[in-house]
C-alpha cells in the first residue's frame, strides 16, 4: 500500500525531472540532422535555472488569471501523471481517480487558462496565438475521442493501467490495422497538441505565425520557467501514454520490487528515445502546413481514427 | 479468421490500402496521386503474394508478380512518357468539394462499403474475404468518388485505375483462380488504358493548354453564347 | 475456326493499314465483307439448327450470339464502304492510316463481346471496344471533340471496373454454388443454386457498370457528346452496334438473375431511359445527337422489353436488337450526307435539304421515319410487338409509359427532321456532289430499312427465335 503511494510520487518525480532532458535530446537532434552541432541536451536545465532565477514583471493590466495560469500549466501535466503508465504495468494509489477522458479534461483545462492569459494580457499577439490554438484544439478533440473510445472499447474499460494490458495483447496483435492506424492517429494528435511541424514551428519566433509558442510570450522570471517546464511536462506525459499505453507497453515494472521499478525508468527513457528519433525525423521532412490547411491535417488523422474504429468493430 | 501472422500481416496490408484510397481523395498534387497510387499497387501485389503463398496457390502468386511488374512500374514510366512532363509539376488549384468534407465524404462511403461487404459475406464465406471484401468494396466507391470531384486529367485516370485495383484487391479474395488467361489480360488492358489516356491528355493539353478537364464543357443543349 | 476467323480478319486488316497505308481502305472494305460473309454463313448455319465449333469454354456461338455477329458486320461493312469516301478528304494519309487501323481493331473487338464464351474475356473485350474507340471519337481533334472523348473515356472506363467488381463477385456465387466454368453456360446451370445476395449484387454491379456504356440514364451524359463528334462512319459503329453488343451482356443476364427481381430492375431503368431520351431529344440543336438520343432510348425500349421476360417479349427484344441496329446505322448515314452536303451540323442552320441535295433529303426522311418508328418501317413492327408482348404479360403501366414515351420521341425527331428536309434552303449554295462511295453505302444501308418492314426472311426469323430462346426464362 505505502509502496504504491511512493511508487506514484516515484512517478511524478520522474516526469517533473526527465521532461527537460527529452525535450533537450529533441532539440539536439533536430540540429544533428540538419548537420549542425545544437544545444547541449541539458540547456532545457540551465534555462529553468535561469529564469527561476530571474525578476517577474507582470502587467498592470493583468488579473489573478496572469498569476495563476504557470502555476496551473506546470500542476497539471503532474496530475495526470498520477493517471497514467510511466513505469508500472499495475494500478498504482491514485490510478482510479481519473481515466483517460479525465487526463485529457485537465490537460484541456491548463490550456483553457494558458488562452484566458494570453487575452489577459493585453498584448496584441496573444489573443491571436490563443484563438488558433483553440482552432488546433477543438479539431484534435474528436480524433483524442476516437481513438480513446476504441482503445476503451476493447479493453472494457477506460482506466489507462487495464486498456495497457488488453490493448496489446499480443505480439500478433502488433501489426493488426487498427493498431497501427490507432498509432498513426495519436502520432498526428501528438503533433499538434506539442506543437510540432507540420501544425507550428516550436523554434519560431516571428509572432504572427505562432499558435502554441503564444501563449507563453507574456510571462518572465519564475511564471517564464513554469510555462515552459509545464509544456515540457505536457509533451512527456503524452508520450508516455502513446508510448506505455498504445504502442509498446513493455518494459514496465510487473512487480513491487524496488529493483524493477528502478529498471523501468532507463526504459522508459530508451523507448521515449526511439519515438524522439521518428518525431525529429517527421519534423525534419515535412514543412510546416498552412494555417486553414491544419484542418485537413486533423481531418485525417480523423479519418484515420474512425477507420481503425471500423476495423476493430468488424474485427480484423 | 483464424489465420493467425498471415491474416494479420494481410489484415495490415488492408489498411494501409485503405489509407491509400483516402490519401488519394486529399491529395492536391498530381505527383502525390500517383505515389499513392503506386503504394496502393505494390500493396495490392503484396497482399498477392500472400495469399497466394499461405493457400499454395501459384495463381495468385502469379498475379502478384504481373501485378508488382506492370503497376507500379510500368504505368508510371507509361504516364511519364505521353503526358507532357509539365504536368506533373504542377499543382490542382481547387478541388470541386474541399478536402476535408472530402474525407468525410470518403469515411461515410467506407463504412457504407463495410456494411455492404458483410451482408454478403453472411451469404457465403472465403478465405481473407472479411478483409479484402470490404476494402476493395471501399476503394471502389472512393476511386468513383474522387473521379467526380477532380477537375484535372491525370488524377482522373489515376482514380480509374485506383478502381480496378480495388476490384482486384477484392477479387483476389474471392474469386483467387479466375483463369491465368484473363488474368493476364487484364494486367495488360491496364497497360493500354495508362497508354491511350496519357495520350488523350497529351492531345489535350496540346490543343487547350491545360489539362483541366472541368472546363472542357462545351457541349450541351442550351444556347451557345 | 470460322468463329475466330471473323474477328481475326479485321485484326490482320489493322495489321496491314498500318504497314502499307495506300490500301487501307481496300483492306477495311475486304475485311469487313468477308466478316460479314463469314456471319452469315454462321447465321444461316444456327438458324437451320446447326452448331458451330468453336474453342469449347472460351468461343461459341449460339442463336443470339450469330444474331449479332451478323449485326456488327453489316453495319462494319456499310461503315467501311462509306469511310472510303467521307475520309478521303479529312486528313492527311498517315492519319488515315491510323484511322482505318483503329477502325479494324473497333471492329474485331465489337465481333469478339458475342464471340466469348468466358465471361472474364467479355469483360476484357468491352474494356477494348472503348479503349479502340477513344481516338476514333476524337478524331477530328478539336475542342469539342476532345471534350467528348475524354467524357467517353472517363465515364465507360469507370463503369466497366464496377462490372469488373460484378463480375467478380458472379465467379465467387459461382464457385460458392458448386459451379466450375466461368462461362454463359456454366453461369446459367448454376444461377439457381447461387446465394441470392451474391447473384442480385453482381446483377446490379454489371447493370449499373455496363449500362453506362450503355447510355441508360443516368450515366448517359457521355452518349450524346461522343456520338455526335466522332466521324459518322464511327457513329455507325458507336450507336448501332456497340451500345447493343454491350446491351447483350447485361441481356443475357436477365434471365440468369431472375430469382432476384432483375426483370423489374431492367424495366425500370429500362423506361427511366426511354422517357429521359424522348424528352431530352426535345431541345437537341445538333441532329446527330439527336439520333445519339434516339440511341437512348431505343437502349432502354430494349431493356424493358427483355424485363418482361416472357417469350414474346424476348423475341421482341431481339427483334428490336435487329431493328435498331439496321435503321441506326442508315439513320447515321444519313446525318453522314447532310454534314457534307450542308458542311454544319446544327439544326437551325440546316434547311431545304430535299432541294439543295435529294440524296441527303430523302435519306434524312427516311432514317428519322424509320428510327422514330413509323409504318411500315422495321422498327414500327418490332415496338409494336414488345408493345403487345408486354400487354400479353400483364405489365399494363409499363406499356403505356413506353408508348407514351415512344409516341413524344416519335414526334420530336420528326419536328427535327422535317425542319431539315423541307423549307427555303440557305442563299447562294449550288447543289453538292456526295462522294460515290457515300451513295454506295446509303444504298447498301437501306436496303434492309425498307426491306425488312415489309417482309422478314425465313432464316432471319428462325435465327430472331433462337435468339429469343437465350433471353426467356
Amino acid at each position: 500500500m505505502t509502496a504504491r503511494i511512493l511508487y506514484n510520487l516515484l512517478q511524478v518525480l520522474v516526469v517533473m525531472a526527465f521532461a527537460p532532458l527529452m525535450a533537450g535530446i529533441n532539440a539536439r537532434l533536430k540540429e544533428i540532422v540538419q548537420s549542425k552541432r545544437g544545444p547541449s541536451i541539458f540547456q532545457p536545465y540551465r534555462d529553468l535555472w535561469k529564469l527561476f532565477h530571474k525578476d517577474e514583471v507582470v502587467s498592470k493590466r493583468a488579473s489573478w488569471i496572469f498569476r495563476v495560469t504557470p502555476y496551473i500549466a506546470f500542476v497539471a501535466p503532474l496530475f495526470v501523471a498520477m493517471l497514467i503508465p510511466v513505469l508500472t504495468s499495475y494500478p498504482l494509489f491514485f490510478a482510479f481517480m481519473g481515466d483517460m477522458l479525465g487526463g485529457g479534461f485537465i490537460l484541456a483545462l491548463a490550456g483553457f487558462f494558458a488562452c484566458l492569459a494570453a487575452v489577459d494580457a493585453g498584448n496584441p499577439y496573444g489573443p491571436m496565438g490563443a484563438s488558433r490554438t483553440r482552432m488546433v484544439s477543438f479539431l484534435v478533440e474528436p480524433v483524442f475521442m476516437i481513438v480513446f473510445f476504441t482503445v476503451s472499447f476493447v479493453a472494457g474499460s477506460t482506466i489507462p493501467y487495464i486498456v495497457q494490458q488488453r490493448w496489446v495483447a499480443s505480439p500478433a496483435d502488433f501489426f493488426a490495422p487498427s493498431h497501427v492506424l490507432i498509432v498513426l492517429a495519436f502520432l498526428m494528435i501528438i503533433i499538434a497538441e506539442t506543437g510540432r511541424i507540420p501544425v507550428d514551428n516550436p523554434a519560431g519566433h516571428f509572432e504572427l505565425a505562432m499558435i502554441d509558442e503564444s501563449k507563453g510570450l507574456e510571462y518572465s522570471g519564475t511564471g517564464a520557467a513554469l510555462m515552459k517546464w509545464g509544456g515540457e511536462m505536457k509533451a512527456f506525459v503524452l508520450m508516455c501514454i502513446f508510448l506505455n499505453v498504445l504502442v509498446t507497453p513493455w518494459g514496465l515494472a510487473a512487480t513491487t520490487s524496488v529493483d524493477a521499478v528502478l529498471l523501468a525508468i532507463p526504459l522508459v527513457l530508451l523507448k521515449m528515445l526511439g519515438l524522439i528519433v521518428v518525431l525529429v525525423i517527421v519534423e525534419s521532412s515535412l514543412a510546416k502546413l498552412r494555417l486553414f490547411r491544419i484542418s485537413e491535417f486533423l481531418g485525417a488523422a480523423f479519418v484515420t481514427a474512425v477507420v481503425a474504429m471500423i476495423a476493430r468493430l468488424f474485427a480484423l | 479468421m483464424t489465420h493467425g501472422v498471415i491474416g494479420s500481416v494481410n489484415a495490415l496490408i488492408g489498411g494501409l490500402f485503405l489509407l491509400t484510397s483516402f490519401a488519394m481523395v486529399a491529395t492536391r498534387q498530381v505527383r502525390g496521386c500517383l505515389g499513392q497510387f503506386v503504394y496502393q499497387s505494390i500493396l495490392l501485389a503484396a497482399s498477392a503474394l500472400l495469399i497466394g503463398g499461405s493457400t499454395a496457390s501459384w495463381h495468385l502468386v502469379a498475379v502478384g508478380l504481373i501485378t508488382l511488374i506492370t503497376k507500379p512500374i510500368l504505368i508510371p514510366w507509361l504516364l511519364r512518357r505521353t503526358v507532357p512532363e509539365r504536368i506533373f509539376t504542377r499543382r490542382e488549384v481547387a478541388l470541386t468539394v474541399n478536402a476535408t468534407t472530402s474525407l468525410l465524404i470518403a469515411l461515410g462511403l467506407a463504412v457504407l462499403s463495410y456494411f455492404i461487404a458483410r451482408s454478403l459475406l453472411f451469404a457465403a464465406a472465403a478465405d481473407f474475404a472479411a478483409v479484402n471484401l470490404p476494402i476493395g468494396i471501399a476503394g471502389l466507391l472512393l476511386g468513383g468518388y474522387t473521379l467526380t470531384v477532380r477537375r484535372e486529367a491525370v488524377p482522373q485516370l489515376i482514380a480509374i485505375l485506383t478502381m480496378e485495383n480495388s476490384a482486384f484487391f477484392a477479387g483476389i479474395a474471392i474469386a483467387p483462380d479466375l483463369s491465368i488467361i484473363a488474368e493476364l489480360a487484364v494486367a495488360f488492358d491496364a497497360l493500354v488504358l495508362a497508354f491511350v489516356i496519357g495520350l488523350l491528355t497529351r492531345l489535350i493539353h496540346e490543343r487547350a493548354g491545360h489539362t483541366e478537364v472541368a472546363r472542357l464543357a462545351e457541349l450541351r443543349e442550351e444556347a451557345k453564347r | 475456326m470460322i468463329l475466330i476467323a471473323i474477328f481475326v480478319l479485321p485484326i490482320a486488316a489493322a495489321a496491314v493499314a498500318m504497314i502499307e497505308h495506300r490500301v487501307a481502305p481496300a483492306v477495311t472494305v475486304a475485311a469487313a465483307l468477308a466478316a460479314f460473309g463469314l456471319a452469315v454463313h454462321v447465321g444461316l448455319t444456327v438458324a437451320a439448327g446447326g452448331s458451330i465449333a468453336g474453342i469449347p469454354g472460351w468461343i461459341a456461338a449460339d442463336g443470339l450470339s450469330a444474331l449479332l455477329l451478323l449485326l456488327i458486320s453489316f453495319v462494319g461493312v456499310t461503315g467501311a464502304v462509306f469511310s472510303v469516301g467521307y475520309m478521303a478528304r479529312s486528313g492527311s494519309d498517315r492519319r488515315l492510316r491510323g484511322y482505318y487501323a483503329s477502325y479494324n481493331l473497333f471492329l474485331a473487338s465489337i465481333l469478339a463481346v458475342p464471340l466469348l464464351a468466358e465471361l472474364s474475356m467479355v469483360w476484357i473485350a468491352v474494356e477494348l471496344t472503348t479503349l479502340f474507340s477513344v481516338f476514333l471519337v476524337g478524331y477530328t481533334g478539336d475542342h469539342a471533340a476532345l471534350e467528348a472523348a475524354w467524357k467517353y473515356a472517363v465515364l465507360t472506363l469507370m463503369g466497366a471496373a464496377i462490372a469488373l467488381l460484378g463480375f467478380l463477385i458472379l465467379f465467387w456465387g459461382l464457385r460458392a454454388a458448386g459451379g466450375t466454368a466461368f462461362t454463359w453456360d456454366g453461369v446459367r446451370n448454376a444461377a439457381p443454386g447461387m446465394t441470392p445476395a451474391l447473384l442480385g449484387t453482381a446483377f446490379l454491379l454489371i447493370l449499373v457498370g455496363f449500362g453506362t456504356k450503355v447510355g441508360l440514364v443516368p450515366l448517359h451524359t457521355w452518349l450524346p457528346d461522343a456520338h455526335s463528334q466522332a466521324p459518322t462512319p464511327v457513329c455507325l459503329l458507336l450507336s448501332g452496334v456497340e451500345t447493343s453488343a454491350v446491351l447483350y451482356v447485361i441481356l443475357r443476364l436477365i434471365p440468369l438473375a431472375a430469382g432476384v427481381g432483375s426483370g423489374v430492375w431492367a424495366q425500370v431503368f429500362g423506361l427511366i431511359s426511354v422517357g429521359a431520351a424522348a424528352f431530352l431529344l426535345l431541345q437537341v440543336r445538333d441532329y446527330k445527337r439527336l439520333f445519339a438520343f434516339s440511341t437512348v432510348e431505343h437502349m432502354g425500349i430494349i431493356l424493358t422489353a427483355a424485363g418482361f421476360g416472357s417469350g414474346g417479349a424476348a423475341y421482341g427484344a431481339t427483334y428490336q436488337l435487329l431493328a435498331h441496329a439496321v435503321t441506326k446505322s442508315f439513320a447515321f448515314l444519313a446525318a453522314g450526307l447532310v454534314l457534307l452536303a450542308m458542311g454544319t451540323r446544327e439544326i437551325d442552320q440546316v434547311r431545304g435539304l430535299i432541294r439543295r441535295s435529294p440524296l441527303a433529303g430523302a435519306a434524312v426522311l427516311v432514317g428519322g421515319l424509320a428510327i422514330a418508328g413509323a409504318p411500315p418501317f422495321v422498327v414500327f413492327l418490332s415496338e409494336f410487338s414488345i408493345l403487345r408482348a408486354g400487354i400479353g404479360a400483364g405489365y399494363y403501366l409499363a406499356v403505356g409509359l413506353l408508348g407514351l414515351f415512344v409516341v413524344i420521341a416519335f414526334f420530336g425527331i420528326m419536328w427535327h427532321v422535317a425542319r431539315m428536309a423541307f423549307g427555303r434552303p440557305p442563299e447562294g449554295m449550288e447543289p453538292v456532289r456526295l462522294p460515290v462511295s457515300a451513295r454506295i453505302a446509303v444504298a447498301i444501308a437501306g436496303i434492309p430499312v425498307v426491306a425488312l418492314g415489309m417482309y422478314l426472311p425465313g432464316p432471319l426469323h428462325a435465327l430472331l427465335r433462337l435468339a429469343a430462346e437465350a433471353l426467356s426464362r
